[in-house]
Order: structure tokens, then sequence, then C-alpha cells
């Protein structure tokens, strides 16, 4: 059963509330706080980026210091890699890059690592909640816009996607489409529909 | 509240009100979610004459800093009303006293159902514009942000909504639009978290005797019923797809 | 600096090399215009424009006021403009910001210079006239303001009924009779960013922009120039974007009347 539920809804099945942040107890009953899809599991359609640990992200260097570099990662959390001074980094500000979380702390500062620069290329700017959808299970989503479009795409947790290649506005109006088109079903095969014939008119 | 002496009639030979509804019957109310291209969360509503436009930005950084509180987010509330807002004359732009106050008890509401400890340092606005006014904007203007809140993805303990009671001849109406708001014997402005009907915004004058505050309080919370099945229809369509 | 801005910035700039805009239209194109006139039962006249996603409503009140001394024989026209905090996260509550006031006094010139209501026609007896309230409220900021405020007001004005006025005051239930409009103005705001002109710049475009020249017209003559930031524009230039404000003019034009019942 597919249904979606908002902010002071009575979650039933307590399965739900495993690997849910967001919902409330009171008196032994538990409450959504966000308009969700219940759907076996409770995913959030609007919110925030919550930081997990190991997860990829998409920004841009903001400040250089000393041995930090400051990473706005379009959140309100604050986010800084620190400089490995044996394997010393160099970051100018305006650089896109990825990086994995390493840590948050204090629930105020995210820790990144792992650094890598990506050069020219486009960003663009998608809803958090929506970025699970936009991988697909397995990354069947993303790898085949990716593969259509010829593009390499790297899809930050935090909402920024990076594309580079021959056809990104295709890729771009595609992970847009999906975006919007989240919470329906068979998804992954409509799109691959749409693609396939995209191309066929733009080979024409 | 005018106490006038040429205070006009306000039911009608049939015993209805002057525009035709029954006491406890609200006036059409449309909501819709998701107008506002740049918000992160933003409703329009129509309830009877009463335009209405919210919207939400944030979490963001709170300017200036010196406000921010390290244990939750700060909520800001801006209540304003359009000058070319009512029948009657240009009005001034920007709050002034009674804005002003509707503002505060307004981010009084949300302040209580907003999880705000998940965004410790941080702000979030509610941004909310009476385009068109003819009674009863500081409720609909509640029950307009508490929809955009949600379409913002801001975690809250409930949906809140908010509707006026009030009396014309010793009858407990509901929402009332600007004609009955200014010559009844009472307004009752209250806002609602419908889970456990807690009331999160009172405010009343004119004259009610405990037994019709009470009227009024199980009159609100039946009505609510309809609001809320509205607001919930309205994040639900953001979800259609034509 | 806002992150994504600051990479848009770059990606703009360097399709603009190219004499492309992030959104594949031309140089000189608008945005799709809507209008929708007549959506606010309690003004005079009102009209919502969503010029690609900037959408300004306008709505125009009239009042009866007292004729002032030095024009004993002339009504009177306001226009405000207010950058809403819901538009954008850009805009703060509080006092009205320079950009909100240059916005409203720019369309101010243009209308009053192109006499598109003649003052005259708004005196009602002596002593007393009609003032024209034209507040320009931005519900969206998306880029280009001026041209989506000139035509949010013409569009508003064009529908504009007059209340009756009875005993020395106006009665706001009745609306008795079309404003009389006796011109129509309308704008065109170019950018420049890296010494290429484009038209209409949308919010990305307007933050990377060095200089932006508007320029309203009617049929046959300018009748305001307003030119922001600290960029240059050649004469040449100026001349050249003359003509093309000229050109814009009719297509504008047929956008606010087919809009006018």
């Amino acid at each position: 059963m597919t249904e979606i539920l908002i902010p002071g809804d009575l979650i039933e099945d307590k399965e739900l509330l495993k690997n849910n942040r967001f919902y409330i107890s009171e008196n032994n009953k538990h409450y959504c706080t966000l308009v969700s899809l219940y759907n076996n599991r409770l995913i959030p359609l609007e919110g925030y980026w919550y930081p997990n640990i190991d997860e990829t992200v998409v920004g841009i260097i903001k400040e250089v210091r000393n041995n930090v570099f400051e990473v706005d990662l379009s959140h309100f959390l604050r986010a800084i890699i620190i400089n490995d001074f044996r394997n010393k980094l160099h970051f100018n500000v305006g650089d896109v890059i990825e990086a994995k979380v390493k840590a948050i702390e204090n629930k105020k500062t995210i820790i990144l690592i792992y650094p890598r620069l990506l050069r020219d290329g486009m960003l663009i700017q998608t809803k958090p909640v929506k970025i699970p959808r936009i991988i697909g299970k397995n990354n069947t989503m993303i790898n085949q816009i990716s593969s259509f479009t010829k593009t390499s795409i790297i899809v930050g947790f935090n909402g920024l996607i990076y594309i580079k290649g021959a056809n990104s506005s295709m890729a771009i109006s595609t992970i847009l489409r999906v975006e919007k088109e989240a919470h329906t079903k068979g998804l992954t095969e409509n799109i691959k529909q749409i693609l396939q014939k995209e191309l066929e008119l733009t080979e024409k | 509240m005018a106490s006038s002496l040429n205070k006009p009639e306000l039911l009608r030979q049939d015993g209805k009100r002057l525009d035709g509804r029954d006491f406890d019957e609200l006036r059409p109310l449309k909501i819709t979610a998701n107008v506002i291209k740049n918000a992160n969360g933003s409703a329009y509503t129509e309830w009877g004459n009463n335009k209405v436009l919210a919207a939400v930005y944030g979490p963001k950084e709170v300017v200036p800093k010196h406000l921010s509180d390290p244990s939750k987010a700060v909520i800001k509330c801006r209540y304003a009303m359009a000058p070319f807002s009512s029948l009657s004359d240009h009005g001034r732009s920007g709050p002034n006293r009674r804005a002003t106050e509707i503002s505060k008890v307004t981010r009084e509401v949300f302040e209580n159902v907003v999880l705000t400890k998940e965004f410790p340092d941080t702000a979030i606005e509610i941004s909310i514009e009476i385009l068109q006014s003819d009674g009863g904007t500081r409720a609909a203007g509640i029950t307009t942000a508490a929809v955009a809140l949600a379409n913002a993805g801001i975690p809250m303990k409930d949906l809140v909504y908010a509707v006026s009671a009030g009396k014309i001849k010793d009858n407990i109406v509901l929402d009332l639009n600007m004609i009955e708001d200014n010559y009844s014997d009472a307004d009752m402005p209250v806002a609602i978290a419908p889970r456990n009907n807690n009331i999160l915004l009172l405010q009343m004058d004119g004259g009610l005797t405990k037994a019709q505050i009470n009227s009024s309080l199980d009159k609100v919370i039946n009505a609510g019923k309809i609001i809320s099945k509205i607001q919930r229809q309205a994040l639900l369509d953001v979800y259609k797809i034509d | 600096m806002d992150v994504v801005n600051f990479v848009k910035t770059n990606y703009i700039k360097n399709l603009l090399d190219k004499s492309i805009r992030s959104d594949s239209r031309g140089l000189y194109d608008f945005r799709p215009i809507n209008i929708q006139a007549n959506i606010m039962e309690n003004t005079e006249g009102s009209a919502q424009v969503d010029l690609g996603d900037t959408r300004i409503l306008c709505g125009i009140k009239m009042q009866v006021e007292d004729t002032k001394e030095d024009t004993p024989d002339e009504g009177n026209l306001i226009v405000s403009a207010e950058l809403l905090p819901l538009a954008s996260s850009q805009f703060e509550s509080g006092p009205p910001s320079a950009d909100s006031i240059e916005l409203a006094r720019v369309v101010d010139r243009g209308i009053r210079a192109a006499q598109c209501i003649d003052l005259a026609d708004l005196l009602i007896e002596e002593k007393k006239a009609w003032t024209i309230f034209i507040d320009l409220y931005v519900l969206n900021y998306s880029g280009n303001l001026f041209d989506a405020s000139y035509i949010a007001a013409m569009s508003a004005l064009m529908n504009t009924k007059v209340p009756k006025y009875e005993d020395g005051k106006a009665v706001m239930e009745q609306r008795v009779k079309k404003l009389k409009v006796d011109n129509i103005v309308t704008s065109t705001t170019f950018a420049k960013i890296n010494n290429k002109i484009i038209l209409d710049p949308d919010e990305n475009e307007e933050y990377v922009m060095d200089a932006r020249l508007t320029i309203a017209t009617d049929k046959k003559n300018i009748r305001a120039i307003q030119k922001g930031l600290s960029g240059a524009f050649s004469s040449d230039e100026i001349k050249e974007l003359v003509d093309r404000s000229f050109e814009k003019h009719d297509l504008l034009k047929d956008y606010i009347n087919s809009n006018t019942k």
C-alpha cells in the first residue's frame, strides 16, 4: 500500500521507525514529522540532508586557511577539510570538489576526507531527499542516465550534482525529471524509454 | 469591535448570516502548496475573499549572528498586509503595530510545533503576505504558513490550523468575515494542533460567557477537521503528475 | 558568496563567450511572458505578471485626496515597489531597500514622462482629486524586475476602474468607469557580461553582469533611461540598444493590450 503521510500522522507500523530520524513519540505512540511516502518504508518527500559517515558530497571551496579548507555544501551545516601536512592539498576558492563525510562534530560541523578536484563540467542543485531516487537501487538510475548521455556524473548526498561530458544538458533535464517524479512507480523503466526516444530524435 | 450606534444588522430575516452561511459554516477554503519557486516551501490560500501567500526560507544562517541560539533554530516570522489588500483606502506599506503583534503570536505558534532543536544556530524564516483581506487574516496566515512549513520539509510535531469564533446576537459563529469582525459582539481567533487539540494561539476581545467560550472552542475543533483535510490535500496535490 | 552562484557565474560566462545562454534562448529574446489581469477584487485594478520565473503582482488603489497647493488642477500618481522577503532569500524584511526605491522611481518616471495618465483628468471638483497608488509586489525574484514591473503596472492601469464619487467621498464598492489611459510605455533591460550584451537577464545573469541598462519607450519616444552598476556602455552600444528597445515595444504592447478587457 502506498500513501503519503503528513506531519502529525500516526505511524502504526513500528518497523517503519527503523532508520527514520524524523518521528516523535508521545505516550508510546509515534507520529510523522515530515511529508513522507509510506511504501513498506517511510521515505521523506521534503526535507534536508542529514549527513551520514561515508556519504559522498559535492561542494565548493569557499575559504582557504592555513590548515583548513571551508567547503560550501549549500547546507546549513559548516563543512571543512583538514589539510594533511604530509600530503599537502592545494585547492583554490571556487574549486568544485567531491569528498566523503568522515565525521559530524557537535551536530554543527561536517568533517570531510578524500577530497578530489572536479574540473570543468557543470553543477546542478536538487532536493537532497530526492537523491536516493536519482541514484536508484544499486545505482541503476544514475548509471543508465550516465551511459545514455555519455556523461560522468557525481552525485552528492547534499543535493549538488556534478555533470561532465558530451550530452550534459540531456543528463540535467533527465535528472530534474527524476527529481520531480521521484515518488512515482516504475520510474527507472519510464526514464529509460524517454532517454531512448530523445536519443533517436537527436540522432535524426 | 465597534459598538457604533448605526451598527449594521449581521443576520438576515431567515436567521442566516449576511453571506448566507449557517453559524458554524466556514467560507470556501482552497489551499495550493509549492507556489513560490525560490522558497524552500510555500502555500497560497483563498479563504472567502482573503488571499494569503506564505513562504518559508531556511534553515539558514542567522543574521545578525548574535541572535543565533546554539541549542536550537530561531524562528522569524513576518505578517504583513499589502497596501492594496483592503477595499477601503490604500494602506501604509510595512509592518505597523498590529502586524508586529500578529507576527509575534504567529511565531509563538510555530515555536511550539517545529522541531527547532534539530537545527542549532540557524534561522527559519516564515513570511506571510496578506494580498487581499476580508476578516480572519491571522487565522488564514497561520493555516497557510503551516502548509508552507510542511512543504519546506521542516519537521513538525503537527500541522496547525487556525480559525476564529465570534458572537453575533448571542449566537456563536465561526470564521467571521470583515463586516462581522467589525460589528460582532466578540471575536476569538484560535490556533490548534489537531493531534491533541492543544491550543497554541488564543486571543479574544468583546464579551463571552463561560458557556460561550466552551461552545466556541468545541465549534473551532469541530471545524478544524475540515480545515485539516484541505491542508492535507494541498500537500498531497504537490505530487500529482499532470 | 553563495556557492551555487559562484559556479553558475563561470558557467554563464563560458557559455556567453560562445553567445549561448544557459536557458538556450537568443541574446535578445525575452523569457515567456504571462499576464493575469483583474485578480484582486479589492483593488481598482490589478495584474500579475510572470516573466520567466520572475513574478510581480501590481495592485492599484484610488483614493480621494485634497489637491496640492502647487498643482491645484491635478491629481497624483504614486509608484511603490516592495521586494518581499518571500520572493528571494536575499530580500530582507524592513524599510525599503535602495533597490526597491530605484525600481519604483524608474517605473514612476516612465509612466509620468509618457503621460500615460493625464493628471488633470484626475481632478474631481475644486480641491478634490484622485490619487492613484501603484504598488508593485515582487512575489518571486528571478531577474529583470524593471521590465516585469512596467508590464505589470501598465496591465493593471489598463484594467483599472474608477470608483463612484458621491457627496465628497469615494464609494469603493461601486466602480463606475474605466480609467483613461492615454499612452502605453514599456521597458527593455539589457545586461552587459564580459562585453556581451543580452536582453532580459535572469537572476544568475544579473548576478554576474557588469552593467545594466533599462530603456523605457512608447511608440515614438524614449521616456526613461536608467543605467545601473559600475560597468560601462559605449555610445554606439547605447544607440543600438535604443533601436532594439523600440523594436521590442510593439511586442510588449501587444501582450499588454491582449490582456485588457
